[in-house]
């Protein structure tokens, strides 16, 4: 899988856990672009990323992800691509 | 010594350890800190309840030292965690428990047996016990999420729990960030020293002009529950959110300035919160190191959890994304906002006012802005307007001073007198002046408070837009000379000094 791919499957993950079908997310993007984006909605996100990829991130990446790119960077460490 | 930062004995003390520290050669530099911050804890009162920082330390050091070598880190991590957690548990929260049962009973004889059925303990409490725990316990969780390495040093882990300026009155932090730096001996920096005093002269003008002046305002309407209504206890009531306000940034200050004298950066505790447009913001702005503490270490694990995770995919699939994340989140919220509470003390005051009250604030907003969004939309007003802007503004800084009714009071049921008593038409306005006159505010002092606001409103805008010490150090001299001259002159004549130059003890100090 590539890393394109993996940033189209999350665009597609944050715009249904936002109801918002026009979001436009980038690797740069944080949880400040994004109303409604709060420590609530992040861990449920995170969650359907994991089940998404089938994946488990650790409780220090999950504090840690400053932008999409940073998730995307544990999400092939823990695929095995990175 | 007196125990707060702003006595002066505490000023010849700091003045020591500076001297020494630059004095010192950098790898003992180090040292300096761990001895001066055993000496300032002893001499703060606390004597040999020093003992329970320097356990406390030890068990979350032994416990990333025993994790390493067992497959069980888990159980480590819980043994550690209830280990570090039980002083705090027994010495704060003991009294609370036979408090709550002495009134159950009380409630159950039709309020009319008043004995207590189990008498209350006496213990004595080390003193900052909610802020050095969490920082201790910090550690061991960070060490097991792997976002930090393992100290192989105690005596560094315990210069880290029991760094000076910020064991008594936090803030509160987090190892894998706070912990570096402060054991690597700094370099003299100008630019540190400079700017750390000033930080420090601000945190002395608001805690001595503007709080203790306050306080003398709030303390009439708080002392005397009920006597002066209405209005009255409206305005003992801003000013209370003001007392607090400058009084535990200003202490944060200090705690800040110092800290960067020594060349160390300590986390920020306040962000200008009367600003924030929500309580969800305002709780991003005040106190934001309990705040983040408490959303990474405990709430993140509650919504990790394999129930959370179950009621929250029920409640997604049966009311949609957005709407079942919040319904599912409404319990995990209760759980973290109770925590909140309770981290403030053990009493049902601080379990309202600063936990529950906040909740259901948050709760509330959150299921309520799908029709207040509505209602705008029918109304044609833009959800961005500046003039709403304000008004929610307005709206957050009513709502917090309701919680500091909770949080002044001297119990549950005196906030709800005080509450109560603001809904009076007629009170004694000109008698609560002319008390408030005899406590010591005649209208100079009226005077000097209003300029001081002034003051303190022009530089919170400022800050809207950056540091306000870089900005004046920008200006030529005489400017940068003539702004910190004033301000040390204005705080030196119009502070409000105890005994031992001291102010009256910070409100957080001691927590």
């Amino acid at each position: 899988m590539t890393r394109e791919d993996i940033l189209e499957q999350v665009t597609q993950i944050i715009r249904d856990e936002f109801e918002d079908d026009e979001l436009e997310v980038s690797e740069e993007t944080t949880a400040a672009d994004v109303e409604d984006w709060d420590s609530l909605a992040h861990i449920s996100l995170i969650h359907e990323v994991e089940r998404n990829f089938d994946i488990k991130f650790t409780m220090g990446e999950i504090q840690d992800f400053r932008n999409v790119g940073e998730m995307i960077d544990s999400i092939e460490v823990h695929l095995g691509q990175a | 010594m007196g125990a707060t930062v702003t006595s002066f004995y505490f000023l010849c003390f700091l003045l020591c350890v500076l001297a020494v520290y630059y004095i010192s050669p950098i790898r003992f530099r180090r040292v300096v800190i761990l001895i001066a911050s055993i000496a300032y804890y002893i001499l703060s009162g606390n004597g040999l309840l020093m003992v329970f920082p320097v356990v406390t330390t030890l068990i979350s050091w032994a416990g990333v030292l025993l994790m390493e070598r067992t497959e069980k880190k888990k159980a480590v991590l819980v043994a550690v965690t209830l280990l570090d957690l039980l002083p705090l548990i027994v010495l704060k929260y003991v009294n609370f428990f036979i408090n709550t049962v002495n009134g159950i009973a009380f409630a159950a004889s039709s309020w009319t047996n008043a004995d207590p059925v189990i008498p209350n303990i006496a213990l004595a409490v080390p003193l900052g016990i909610s802020f050095y725990t969490f920082s201790a316990l910090s550690y061991t969780i960070d060490f097991y999420n792997g976002t930090a390495e393992k100290e192989k040093d105690y005596l560094k882990l315990l210069s880290y729990v029991m760094f000076f300026p910020a064991v008594l009155s936090g803030p509160i932090r987090r190892y894998r960030f706070d912990a570096k730096g402060l054991n690597e001996g700094n370099k003299l920096d100008y630019h540190n020293l400079t700017f750390g005093a000033q930080r420090m002269l601000w945190g002395f003008f608001k805690t001595f002009v503007i709080s203790e002046r306050m306080k003398i305002i709030s303390s009439r309407i708080y002392d005397t529950p009920g006597v002066y209504g209405g209005i009255c206890a409206i305005t003992g009531t801003v000013c209370y959110a003001f007392e607090l306000y400058t009084n535990f940034s200003g202490c944060m200050d200090i705690v800040l300035g110092i800290s960067q004298m020594l060349g160390y950066e300590l986390p920020e505790n306040f962000n200008t919160p009367f600003f924030a447009k929500s309580i969800q913001e305002f709780w991003r702005r005040w106190h934001i190191t309990l705040g983040v503490w408490m959303k990474e270490y405990v709430f993140y694990p509650v919504l990790r959890t394999k129930a959370f995770t179950a009621l929250n995919d029920k409640c997604k699939k049966k009311y949609g994304s957005k709407k079942g994340k919040q319904i599912a989140n409404i319990p995990a919220l209760l759980i973290l906002w109770l925590t909140v509470g309770l981290w403030h003390g053990g009493d049902w005051k601080y379990v309202i006012g600063s936990g529950l009250l906040h909740w259901l604030y948050i709760v509330c907003g959150q299921l309520l802005t799908p029709y207040t969004d509505r209602l705008l939309t029918f109304l044609k007003i833009k959800k961005d307007a500046k003039w709403l802007d304000v008004l929610r503004v307005i709206r957050t800084f009513i709502l917090v001073n309701i919680g500091f009714i909770f949080f002044r009071a001297h119990s549950l049921g005196e906030s709800i007198q005080v509450f109560g008593s603001m809904f009076r038409i007629h009170v004694p306005v000109a008698e609560f002046i002319e008390k408030l006159g005899e406590d010591g505010l005649d209208w100079i002092e009226v005077g000097i408070l209003l300029i001081s606001l002034v003051v303190l409103t022009v530089v919170s805008v400022l800050q809207q837009k950056g540091s306000v010490r870089e900005m004046i150090d920008k200006k030529s001299l005489p400017i940068r000379w003539i702004i910190w001259f004033a301000l040390l002159f204005f705080t030196l004549l119009t502070g409000y000094y105890g005994p031992g130059y001291s102010a009256a003890e910070f409100i957080y100090q001691g927590f």
